[in-house]
């Protein structure tokens, strides 16, 4: 599935409300095809949030090209001046993809 | 009259009959017989004008139906095979019949023997994961959650979305459409299509007494909404505070640009949904007999896996005209079908 690693912008760099770490995750898909998505831009553990968006494996997120109507995860994190996506098939959410998604779901906005 | 699943006691009795009037039940009952797993066959007896014994054998599911019990490991523990009673689990006995009358479409009225047409066995999971809302195909399976109970119920609750399951199979099979874009919002709308023509032939429906709503019932009464989607009027099977509005387009001036959900194959499966409806409604009657025909041919038509909405509506055309004549009223309908969605299609439909 797409994923990508790049420097965001100037916009994101330095001080202000886009220095903040944020971690968007957005589940679409499904029979339904319904989409949810949950945010958080957390202050005070921000290293422990850090540690779980290191642990997981950006640059080789595995594939799923026989499953239909399944999930799919897409996962944004903003740690300036980085930002980091990638779309995960949800039977490869698994591992450190899962654990951050479902930190993400109990402490995050609902959108 | 009378037809079923013939015990192997009574096949065995008229597998060695040498009756001349039995000849053919004789030989029938051979044939079941001889099959590696039993029960794969349907048997059927009646009597002929002249008051002779007919046994005609035909296609017959193979069901396992497996209980997740509440994880998401697959498959789960078989609960209930092929030509077992029901049980006490309605979710087991929801996905034994709806792949029994998904089955039951394709072999009856398409002639095809399962999902690879040479009676691959349907393999069926429930209670995957906990509060899982969802159903789906993974490639050799049809898996379906129990819902929260907030806004979604059991995903076996409805025909539709066993008969969209099971079709994700045939379409693997039969097309191999890739499940991104115009191509996968395609495969979508083939699973909602034939999803439909299982409720629709199974309650002997007509196109306009039938509801065309796919996942009728899914919701919990705490939605405002009939259904997950409706292909008489996309847009309409939902508008609920917490879910939103039904985002699915009903022509193609309105298809949906976007990343997620592969491209918005759930989205823009409304579009060719319309269509197949409009197409059927035109034509009248049972919408499986010729609509629900023109579009199964397009599927063994041998469509590319990239094909888009214009060259699936071209290939229907095709198919129409190839089955119907290029002057008949299918054609016609065909191709209003498709004018009536914003979607050209080529000119040529010459068979």
């Amino acid at each position: 599935m797409a994923t990508s690693q790049r420097d965001a912008g100037p916009d994101d760099a330095g001080g202000g409300p886009g220095s903040r770490l944020s971690i968007l995750v957005v589940r679409s898909g499904g029979l339904a095809g319904i989409s949810q998505q949950w945010q958080v831009e957390p202050d005070a553990d921000a290293e422990d949030w850090i540690a779980m968006v290191q642990a997981c494996p950006w640059g080789s997120v595995g594939r799923d090209d026989a499953a239909r109507d399944r999930f799919t995860w897409r996962i944004e994190a903003r740690m300036p001046p980085r930002l980091r996506t990638a779309s995960v098939p949800e039977s490869e959410l698994v591992g450190p993809w899962r654990a951050l998604v479902e930190r993400v779901q109990e402490v995050g906005a609902r959108g | 009259m009378f037809t079923g699943i013939v015990p192997p006691y009574l096949l065995a009795r008229l597998a060695q009959s040498e009756a001349p009037e039995l000849h053919d039940a004789a030989m029938a009952a051979q044939k079941t017989l001889r099959h590696d797993e039993p029960r794969r066959a349907r048997l059927t007896f009646s009597l002929d004008a002249d008051h002779r014994l007919v046994a005609e054998l035909s296609d017959a599911p193979n069901r396992t139906i497996s209980d997740g019990h509440g994880t998401e490991a697959l498959p789960g523990t078989p609960v209930r095979r092929e030509g077992d009673p029901a049980v006490k689990d309605a979710a087991v006995n929801e996905a034994y019949d709806g792949l029994g009358a998904t089955f039951a479409l394709y072999s009856e009225v398409y002639a095809r023997n399962s999902i690879d047409g040479k009676g691959l066995p349907l393999d069926g999971t429930v209670h995957y994961g906990t509060g899982y809302d969802n159903a789906f195909w993974n490639g050799e399976r049809m898996v379906f959650g129990d819902g929260d109970g907030q806004v979604f119920g059991r995903f076996t609750s409805s025909f539709t979305v066993i008969g969209h399951e099971l079709t994700h199979g045939v379409t693997q099979y039969a097309a191999g459409l890739i499940y991104k874009d115009q191509p996968g919002a395609l495969n979508e709308s083939i699973s909602d299509v034939f999803g439909s023509l299982v409720e629709q032939y199974a309650k002997k429906q007509t196109v306009t007494t039938a509801s065309w709503l796919i996942g009728e019932g899914l919701f919990t009464k705490k939605v405002k909404g009939v259904a997950l989607r409706s292909m008489k009027a996309p847009g309409t099977a939902y508008d609920d505070p917490q879910l939103g509005k039904d985002p699915q387009p009903a022509d193609f001036a309105h298809y949906v640009q976007t990343a997620d959900d592969d491209g918005g194959v759930h989205i823009n499966s409304g579009i060719p949904n319309r269509a197949f409806y409009l197409v059927a409604h035109r034509l009248g009657g049972h919408a499986w007999e010729r609509a629900g025909r023109i579009w199964y041919d397009t599927l063994l038509s041998g469509l590319k896996p990239t094909t888009g909405f214009a060259a699936f509506g071209a290939a229907t055309a095709a198919a129409a005209a190839a089955r119907y004549g290029g002057s008949s009223a299918e054609v016609a309908a065909v191709r209003a079908g498709w004018s009536g969605v914003g979607v050209a299609i080529d000119g040529d439909v010459a068979a």
